[in-house]
């Protein structure tokens, strides 16, 4: 035993790199690490400050044009959400003032988006063949020549 | 961007595996290697291995210092690299490589500081000052060289290797592992991925050293052994048997099967990796070594020192390119082909230089060797004459006329 004392040194000093190892790692070990599963919950709450969410909802709107909410409760497309076709309530209203214009798309491509005829659509769901819906081409404003996109059913 | 033939998943057309992760393996293969060389004399009691025994652990130890490094230049963010040791994902085999690594370079420090343990002592009690005070550190302050200690260290030696051995087994496996666990690309996924990565890194470690060991032996102006080359030569040509057979038997097996996996591997075997794969790691890396080693293992006995020690060392330079050959038909090849099994992306340049490119990888081979000079000065790798180093292999005395020293 008296000549093993080199390896008692040894073993001590691998003993002391592994508590500090063990010490190191839970300084670098995130604090929110673990919480819910193998990654840093912190981050979770940090993405979310750092994207403020842009869409207001339908009743966002509601607010400011009531009679516009109005009228596309009682239509055909009360069941589509105003910024569906506008953009996000974000990029007009900040903190109840208007910063900027809200888009209009006045093309006949929104209205396409939904109801250009696609052997994929539930068949039961109004679809128009642009090229045949009407006679002799669209009009300089579209579909708006006819439907009023609020209210489209004529 | 890389041409396209046949139809690839617009997602799967990118090399994001570069030459960094073909050097990985590359290196960890010289680890593995090595180990297994000085395994060969602590526990297999090949004594003819006594004059490398020395070396290839060094060597092992060195390459295991740049292992990592690899890694680290191919992440995009290298800082978190460390976070795969802190905070290791359990479920994702990546996550073994902190636990391997830093429990196989443990094993090797330890078993590097009782091999040397002699020489610290001695450097120690010789010199003054700085120095002194340095090797008394490294000697941890006792100065025991009594035959009882250095019996000890045999031991503890003969233990470290038996705990070495299958470390260094796995940290290597491991590395197949990750290959031959994705499912989605027939090119990998195969349990034998880990044995075939295992025999070649012998091969590469074995072929390094022949090299090492010749190249250092001349410039100590020492003996070169014969029964050592030609130990060393018979052990490479039965890894390089094995290894090419598994090599072999997978594609075999594939193009037997028929199934429609081959029908993309055959195309990328015989387009995309022709030269790699066929005229390198096949013909120039593996019958031409293999016809060489047969001269030296079957004849050794009317071959003229000169011719056999020529002889291995070709074989052992065509190996390394057979293995690194290898690495990068496994690793470049695999991402060549679409998951579609239906297209095939043009074949991956490496630029001279970037941050994954030609000249790091060079940088990355050569490190090793500067890390093993500076080794080589701090601990000398051979024993100098008249020390009485502890002959690291306790019961079994040296072959004869084998003592470098002499
Ligand atoms: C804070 C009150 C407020 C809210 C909430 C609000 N708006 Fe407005 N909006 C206004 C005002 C004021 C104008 C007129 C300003 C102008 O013409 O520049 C306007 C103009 C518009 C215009 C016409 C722009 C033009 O070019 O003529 C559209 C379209 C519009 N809003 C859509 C919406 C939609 C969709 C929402 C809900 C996501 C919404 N607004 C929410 C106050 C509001
Ligand atoms: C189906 C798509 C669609 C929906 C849903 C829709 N809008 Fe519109 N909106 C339009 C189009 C298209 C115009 C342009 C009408 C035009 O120029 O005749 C428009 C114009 C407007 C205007 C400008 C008025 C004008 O005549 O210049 C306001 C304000 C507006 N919408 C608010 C709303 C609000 C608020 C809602 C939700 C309650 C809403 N919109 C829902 C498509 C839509
Ligand atoms: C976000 C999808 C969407 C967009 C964009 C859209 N609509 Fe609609 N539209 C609907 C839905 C949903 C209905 C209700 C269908 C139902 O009642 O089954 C509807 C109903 C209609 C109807 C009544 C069909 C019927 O027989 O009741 C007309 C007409 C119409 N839309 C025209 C338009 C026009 C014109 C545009 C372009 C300005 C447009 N829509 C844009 C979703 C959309
Ligand atoms: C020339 C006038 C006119 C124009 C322009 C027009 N429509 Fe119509 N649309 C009609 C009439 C009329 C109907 C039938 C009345 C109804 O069912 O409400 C109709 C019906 C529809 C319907 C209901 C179809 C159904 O099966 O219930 C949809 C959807 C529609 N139109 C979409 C469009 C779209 C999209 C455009 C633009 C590409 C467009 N319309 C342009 C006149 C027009």
């Amino acid at each position: 035993m008296e000549h093993a004392r080199h390896v008692f040194r040894v073993l001590l000093v691998l003993l002391l790199v592994i508590v500090v190892v063990i010490v190191g790692r839970s300084f670098l070990v995130p604090k929110s690490f673990g919480m819910y599963g193998n990654y840093r919950y912190d981050n979770v709450p940090e993405q979310m400050a750092a994207r403020p969410p842009l869409h207001g909802g339908a009743r966002s709107c509601a607010d400011c044009h009531d009679e516009r909410s109005a009228v596309l409760a009682k239509g055909s497309h009360a069941r589509v959400s105003c910024e569906v076709c506008h953009g996000p309530l974000g990029r007009h209203v900040k903190d109840g003032d208007v910063v900027a214009k809200m888009a209009i798309d006045r093309s006949p491509r929104l209205c396409g988006n939904c109801h250009r005829k696609i052997d994929g659509r539930p068949p039961k769901f109004p679809q128009v063949v642009f090229e045949k819906h009407v006679e002799g081409g669209l009009g300089p404003k579209g579909c708006l020549d006819c439907h009023d996109a609020h209210s489209p059913k004529l | 961007m890389p041409e396209i033939t046949g139809y690839a998943f617009p997602n799967d057309i990118h090399v994001h595996w570069s030459l960094m992760i073909v050097m990985y393996p590359y290196i960890t293969g010289f680890v593995a290697g090595s180990f297994i060389v000085t395994a060969l004399y602590h526990l297999f009691g090949k004594n003819e291995f006594q004059p490398v025994a020395r070396l290839s652990l060094a060597a092992s130890f060195c390459f295991l210092l740049v292992a990592g490094l690899p890694l680290q230049l191919h992440l995009g963010h290298p800082e978190r690299g460390l976070f795969v040791m802190i905070t290791p994902n359990f479920t994702s085999a990546m996550a073994g490589f902190g636990i391997l690594y830093s429990f196989y370079l443990m094993i090797v420090m330890l078993e590097v500081w009782f091999v040397w343990r002699g020489e610290i002592i001695q450097t120690a009690r010789r010199s003054r000052g700085l120095k002194r005070a340095f090797y008394a550190a490294l000697a941890l302050g006792t100065y025991d060289t009594s035959p009882q200690a250095l019996e000890i260290d045999h031991r503890a030696v003969k233990v470290l290797s038996a705990i070495g051995l299958p470390s260094a087994c796995m940290l290597h496996g491991y590395v197949g592992f990750i290959f031959g666990g994705i499912k989605a690309n027939p090119w990998w996924s195969t349990p034998l991925m880990p044995v075939i990565f295992l025999c070649s890194a012998a091969v590469s470690g074995i072929a390094l050293l022949i090299l090492v060991y010749q190249v250092t032996a001349k410039l100590g102006r020492r003996v070169i052994q014969a029964d050592t080359v030609s130990a060393m030569a018979r052990w490479l040509w039965f890894f390089l048997i094995i290894t090419v057979t598994l090599e072999l038997l997978e594609i075999i097996m594939l193009a037997y099967e028929n199934s429609e996996e081959w029908h993309i591997i055959s195309p990328l075997l015989t387009t995309r990796l022709q030269f790699s794969f066929i005229s390198m790691q096949m013909i120039i890396g593996s019958l031409i070594p293999f016809i060489l080693l047969f001269i030296v293992t079957v004849m050794n006995r009317y071959l003229h020192e000169k011719v056999r020690n020529t002889l291995t060392v070709m074989a052992s330079l065509l190996l390394l390119l057979q293995v690194f050959s290898m690495r990068w038909n496994v690793v470049i090849g695999g991402q060549l082909l679409s998951k579609s099994f239906r297209g095939l992306r043009s074949a991956y340049e490496p630029h001279l230089f970037e941050r994954e490119g030609i000249l790091v990888a060079i940088v990355l081979f050569v490190l090793p060797f500067v890390i093993l000079y500076v080794f080589d000065r701090l601990l000398p790798i051979e024993a100098p004459p008249g020390a009485h180093a502890p002959d690291p292999h306790g019961d079994a005395p040296p072959a004869a006329g084998v003592s470098p020293a002499a």
